[in-house]
């Protein structure tokens, strides 16, 4: 029976620190939390998309939406790799970051700014960095809809809660590129082009005002005054409408008679 | 109530929810002088019970469940209860077709942040709770009353309707700089096979004024 009591305090003491633990950044492994990114275009590109990350221990599920990339290389659907880079400056890079003059900020320039990478964004398969430059595991083509529940490591966690997590997706079109850019290998790759690994989308990942992000639209209908056959079925359902709301504080009621 | 509601498919003229009027789509955000200056993202304990000694976050309330909402320019008036998240991760609905609920993990109304408001359109046989939610225009009135006593007001500043395929997750669910509000229900198309509206829609508000 005691036993039965602490367990419970320690439940409600639990319940009651949430919020404390998600402001301290520390880890917060029973807690669900959603961070949110803006990308915005780096390198001339003219893409724009949102990504939405809520982390449940270290189970995220990403949603990603992208569109305007480059739609085609080599007749092919263009391959847009793409990552959580961590524990830079948690920061996308400004075009300062361009050491070489070239036009163009590479991956290896950019990554003051945003870090190394934590984990690839892939389609299947692994999300190590190992996997960063795997291309056909890429999303590809102008558009990203993107949703995958991944695991994260240790410190990709920590990052990510330390706002020290940056969105990256790679992959420019090369006619965008200035006349030197388009003759330069890739830094990362040395046998792709330059404008293929370069970045083309840049966004730090926030910490969502909400906790949990809910995916997706909400079901809140069920057609019943859809079409319905009536003018004056707006009188109908306001006086219906309103006696429902009269009734409101008596949901059972409510609910029987509907 | 089950007799008036068949009486309407003796009826002859076709109504449907309203839909908002391209007038009404208004800004999602608009900025005001005392809230552009610094943006706090952090998140206080959403969803948590007001301690009573919470200190008042910078341009808005502390954190507060609501427990009634009230939009007097469509006759809404209804208790507020408490929504959390179906096993597929998207927001639930009320159990009820005539009161509307509040996503708990998302702010209390009041709080900076998106605070969201979720009701049906309708049930199978009737209107529900949003059932004009549609009908609603930009400067119109919404008021939030909370646990600790303290009403919010929010002024609506736009509402659209959104295909599912393409809820702007960041638009709804997303950081707002100031405290905001996010009333959401069904529109659009209603899909007979499925048994569901094919949008939603959403009318977005921001606080009128810290009270």
């Amino acid at each position: 029976m005691k036993l039965k009591t602490l367990s419970f305090a320690l439940a409600a003491t639990g319940a009651m620190s949430l919020g404390a633990v998600a402001l301290t950044g520390a880890p917060a492994l029973a807690a669900t939390q959603s961070y949110q990114a803006t990308l915005a275009p780096l390198n001339h590109a003219t893409a724009s998309g949102t990504l939405m990350l809520t982390l449940n221990g270290d189970q995220a599920t990403v949603t990603e939406h992208v569109t305007g990339l480059a739609a085609s290389f080599n007749n092919a659907p263009y391959p847009h790799v793409q990552h959580i880079h961590i524990n830079g400056q948690g920061a996308c890079p400004t075009t300062a970051a361009d050491v070489n003059k070239d036009g163009v900020i590479n991956t290896t320039e950019g990554q003051p700014a945003y870090g190394p990478i934590g984990a690839t964004l892939s389609t299947t398969g692994p999300t190590t960095p190992a996997a960063a430059a795997v291309l056909t595991v890429a999303p590809s083509g102008p558009s990203i809809d993107y949703t995958r529940t991944i695991t994260l490591d240790a410190s990709t966690i920590s990052a990510i809660q330390a706002n020290k997590a940056v969105i990256v997706v790679h992959g420019l079109d090369p006619a965008t590129l200035s006349t030197q850019a388009q003759g330069e290998k890739s830094d990362l790759v040395p046998s792709l082009p330059l404008a293929a690994t370069s970045p083309a989308l840049c966004g730090v990942l926030a910490v969502s005002q909400m906790s949990t992000v809910p995916t997706g639209a909400a079901g809140t209908g069920a057609g019943g005054t859809s079409g319905l056959q009536d003018a004056g079925l707006f009188v109908i359902g306001g006086s219906l409408l309103a006696a429902g709301v009269v009734l409101f504080g008596a949901r059972r009621h409510a609910t029987t008679r509907s | 109530m089950s007799d008036g509601m068949r009486s309407r498919s003796s009826l002859d003229a076709q109504h449907s929810p309203p839909q908002p009027s391209r007038a009404a789509a208004g800004s999602l955000y608009e900025p005001t002088p005392s809230t552009t200056t610094t943006i706090t993202t952090r998140r206080a304990a959403a969803g948590t019970p007001a301690s009573g000694t919470s200190p008042t976050t910078s341009g808005g309330l502390s954190a507060s469940p609501p427990v009634a909402i009230s939009i007097p320019s469509i006759g809404v008036h209804s208790a507020l209860i408490r929504l959390g998240l179906n096993p597929d991760g998207s927001a639930e609905v009320p159990a009820s077709f005539h009161v509307a609920g509040w996503y708990e993990r998302s702010v209390s109304p009041g709080h900076i942040g998106p605070a969201i408001i979720l009701g049906h359109v309708d049930s199978k046989s009737g209107p529900g709770i949003f059932y004009r939610l549609g009908a609603l225009h930009p400067g119109d009135r919404v008021a939030v009353t909370r646990a600790d006593g303290i009403t919010a007001t929010f002024r609506i500043t736009a509402v659209r309707s959104y295909s599912k395929q393409r809820f702007p997750t960041i638009d709804v669910y997303g950081n707002t700089p100031a405290p905001t509000i996010r009333l959401i229900t069904c529109g659009g198309a209603f899909d007979q096979a499925t048994g569901h509206y094919l949008a939603n829609v959403i009318a977005f508000g921001q606080l009128a004024a810290s009270p």
